[in-house]
Parts: C-alpha cells; structure tokens; sequence
C-alpha cells in the first residue's frame, strides 16, 4: 500500500479551536455536558493514503483520545455550530439506551450540507455518489434533518466506512444497556467544502473499553470517483486528478477564493472574518465567484476584513 | 470437534481485539444444541458466559484437548493448526457488517457443504440471526 502521508494535523487544531468555542458556551448540549472537552486532543499525523480497497484505517493504536472526565456514564448529545462556511464541526455523544431512537428515520432531503451535490453514477452502488451523511448515526441518538450532523459524505464513506462502526455500537448498547462514548470529526482541507474524511472514536464506560475501543479514520472516497474537495464537483476517475488542470483553466482558477455574502447587507467577507460568522443563515451565502464578479453583482467588500 | 462461531457479512470475527458483537439469546442458542455434549471454550469467550454457572469448558488449550463430537466456541483463537480435526462449523451469522481486522477463512465455508434450511431466530439486540451448518 502506498503510504504517502496527509498531513492533516493542522486542520484539526483548527476544528479543536472551533469545538471548544462552540463548548465554552455549552451550545448544542443535550442532556447534559461536554464541560471537560477542553481536555480534548485530536491529532491525526499520518494517515495512508486511501486505497479503494480500505474504507478505514486505525490511528493511533486504535485508542480513543477521550479525557476521563469525558467517560460519564450518563447519556448526553453535543453538536458543534456550523462555521462560517456552513461546514459541521465536532460532533459528540455519549450513547445510552434512554437517547436511541424508536422510531423509522424521517425525510432529511430538504438539508444541503456544505458542497452538496446530487449526482449520479452507475458504477456507485445506488447510483448516487453523496449521501447526507449522519455524523452520529441515526440509529445512535435519533437524530433526524440535524444540519449540524450531515455532511456530504461519499456512499463508500457511509456504507463502508461509517455504517459499521455505527452497528457495533448500536448492538452494543442495546444488548448491555452500558454507555459508549462517541466522537466524530469530520477533517476539512483549508476552506474546502466537502470534508476529505471523518476521525471515528469510541469506548464503552461501565467495561472501561473491553467491549467498545477505537479511533479510526474513514475516507471520504468513492472507488473509481474523483472528487474535487473543494466544492463537491466530481468525475470519472481518467487518472487526471483535479489538481492537474490545463494552463489555461489554472490561469482561471489561481487565486479563487471562497467569500461568504451576506445577501441581506449585501457585503461580502473573507471566510474566517467574524461578522462572516454572525451572519443569519438565512441571509449567509458561500460563494467562490471572483471579487470583481461580486462587485458588479452588486455586493460591497467589508471594510474590516477587506476581502 | 465442531466450531461454533459468530460472523458478519464480511465474514469478520474481531476488531482492535474485541468480539464484533453478542447477544443473551444467541448464548441460550448455544446452550440448546450443545445439550449433552461437552461445549468448550477459552478464558475470553467465558466472559460472555459468566451468568451460567455451568454447562462449559473454560481452558486456554480448548482446541488441542476437545475431542470428536465435542463443540469449541471460537471467537479468538487460531484454528489454522487445527483444521484436519473439524467435523462441522457451525456459524451465527449477525446479518450486518460490522468493523472486521481479523476474519474467518471463507474457505472453510464452502456452499457445497453448507445445510440447506438455515435456522433462523430473532436475538436480544439483534433482529435476524441465521445458523449455518457447514458439514466437512
């Protein structure tokens, strides 16, 4: 297996910042807290680079990074607040009978996560190569169109990747009515949209991980798919990967930059500008068209951020 | 010696060292088809087993000492030593995928030596169980 490395230890610092903000104010809690995940350390150095043939790999000894203070045994949900270009964050949970669902899984069609397309091949299994994908699992804490639990996950990703980890905890549970920590982060590439892959971990408390351990890396791949991170965009796999493009299409495209408008102002910001962030969702807008465009779109820079 | 072990659709036994899944009544299931024979197993499976008081076999060494027509639960241990000796498999199938890094040789499970008319039951946790037996 080739083992060229992906380097994605950074962006997870910046997805530990943005889940112990959104933390530091308790937003999202359900039934209780995640007060000690300050403790929190994700770090994911080297991960393989993906396959086709492994949907995930282990990472660090697969043994989770949970603090002690994280392994309660009392059932709560956490769900970081989308950031400012509409992408989840952390999401965290601890799985107890009293939070699983006993009901079908309603409709989650009317949710777009961030680089959402619907697209089709007939070389994916279902055709349709994105899912919405659960963060945490339905069959885990029933959680149903929770924007801030669906990513756009590839099917390989779900089916092969997160899916079963989701059975064994589910079975889990039910069958021991123990409690099993869960925490997935999905790991984004600088300002992408879709999410390069997803950090799994898990652990049962009242056995203190004799029936439930791991810490995993599920790809977000489809076999025979390329896909391009940034905005969801994909194609057949010709062995052209989107980074190679022609002289003039790279001419076209050095230098794009996402912006976040705010339709109702009619101002445009940089991504990580902060009145990006307090911007409504209803009036919040990502684009990657260039300044000029934007400008003759009618929209004004701001002056803070001076995109 | 006739095997007895539990499966996922992938085949997959463990998972960073851990059984991929249990089930109460899968265990009573066991009980019932070993009735009157001897039923082995190694100090990790007896873990699973510890509200029976009795009714099995808990040794590290289960498979060099099981004899003919004995049963063996195996959910860690390496058969590969042992093949010439099994008589049957008899396998639980949980009917999902769970996470596998270590799996049962599909080559054991042949279709030309599988029973017809799987047994089928509902588990504790689990919706559908289906017994297989594989004759060797």
């Amino acid at each position: 297996m080739k083992l060229k490395l992906l380097k994605i230890s950074a962006l997870l610092s910046v997805l530990l910042f943005l889940f112990c903000a959104c933390n530091s104010s308790n937003g999202g809690v359900k039934d209780g807290t995640v007060e000690n995940s300050e403790n929190y350390i994700a770090s994911v150095n080297d991960v393989p680079e993906f396959d086709d043939e492994q949907p995930f790999v282990a990472i660090r000894d697969n043994i989770p990074e949970f603090s002690e203070s994280d392994l309660t045994a009392k059932s709560y949900e956490f769900y970081s607040e989308l950031d400012s270009l509409g992408r989840c964050g952390v999401v965290m949970a601890c799985i107890g009978i009293d939070i699983m669902p006993d009901e079908e899984r309603g409709s989650i069609g009317q949710v777009k996560p961030s680089g959402w397309h619907t697209v089709k091949y007939d070389i994916v299994d279902g055709k349709y190569l994105y899912n919405r994908c659960h963060l945490i699992g339905y069959q885990l804490t029933g959680e149903n169109a929770n924007k801030q639990n669906l990513i756009t996950g590839t099917r390989y990703l779900n089916m092969d990747g997160m899916l079963p980890f989701e059975n064994m905890v589910a079975d889990y549970v039910k069958e021991t009515e123990n409690h099993v920590v869960y925490r997935v982060t999905p790991i984004f590439d600088g300002n992408n949209l879709v999410a390069r892959g997803v950090q799994l971990e898990g652990y049962s408390v009242e056995d203190e991980g004799e029936g439930i351990c791991f810490n995993v890396y599920a790809y977000n791949n489809q076999p025979g798919i390329l896909i391009n991170y940034a905005n969801g965009e994909s194609k057949l796999d010709d062995g052209k990967p989107y980074e190679e493009k022609t002289e003039s299409q790279s001419s076209e495209t050095q230098g794009k930059q996402t912006y976040i408008l705010n339709t109702n102002s009619k101002k445009f910001h940089k991504s990580d500008c902060r009145f990006a962030i307090d911007i409504k969702e209803g009036n919040k807008e990502v684009s990657q068209k260039s300044r000029e465009s934007l400008i003759a779109d009618g929209y004004s820079p701001c002056k803070t951020c001076n995109p | 010696m006739n095997i007895i072990v539990c499966l996922d659709d992938k085949n997959g036994m463990l998972f960073n060292n851990r059984r991929q899944s249990s089930d109460r009544l899968l265990r009573e299931r066991i009980f019932e088809i070993t009735a009157g024979k001897r039923l082995w197993m190694n100090g990790y499976s007896a873990k699973q087993f510890e509200d029976y008081a009795s009714g099995f076999v808990a040794d590290e060494y289960f498979l060099q000492k099981a004899q003919k027509g004995d049963f063996c639960f195996v959910e860690n241990s390496d058969i590969n030593s042992f093949m010439s000796k099994i008589e049957k498999i008899i396998v639980y199938r949980w009917n999902k995928t769970y996470p596998s890094d270590r799996k049962f040789p599909a080559e054991l499970l042949d279709d030309e030596n599988k029973q017809p008319n799987c047994f089928e039951f509902a588990g504790h946790s689990h919706e559908k169980i289906t017994e297989e037996i594989y004759c060797l």
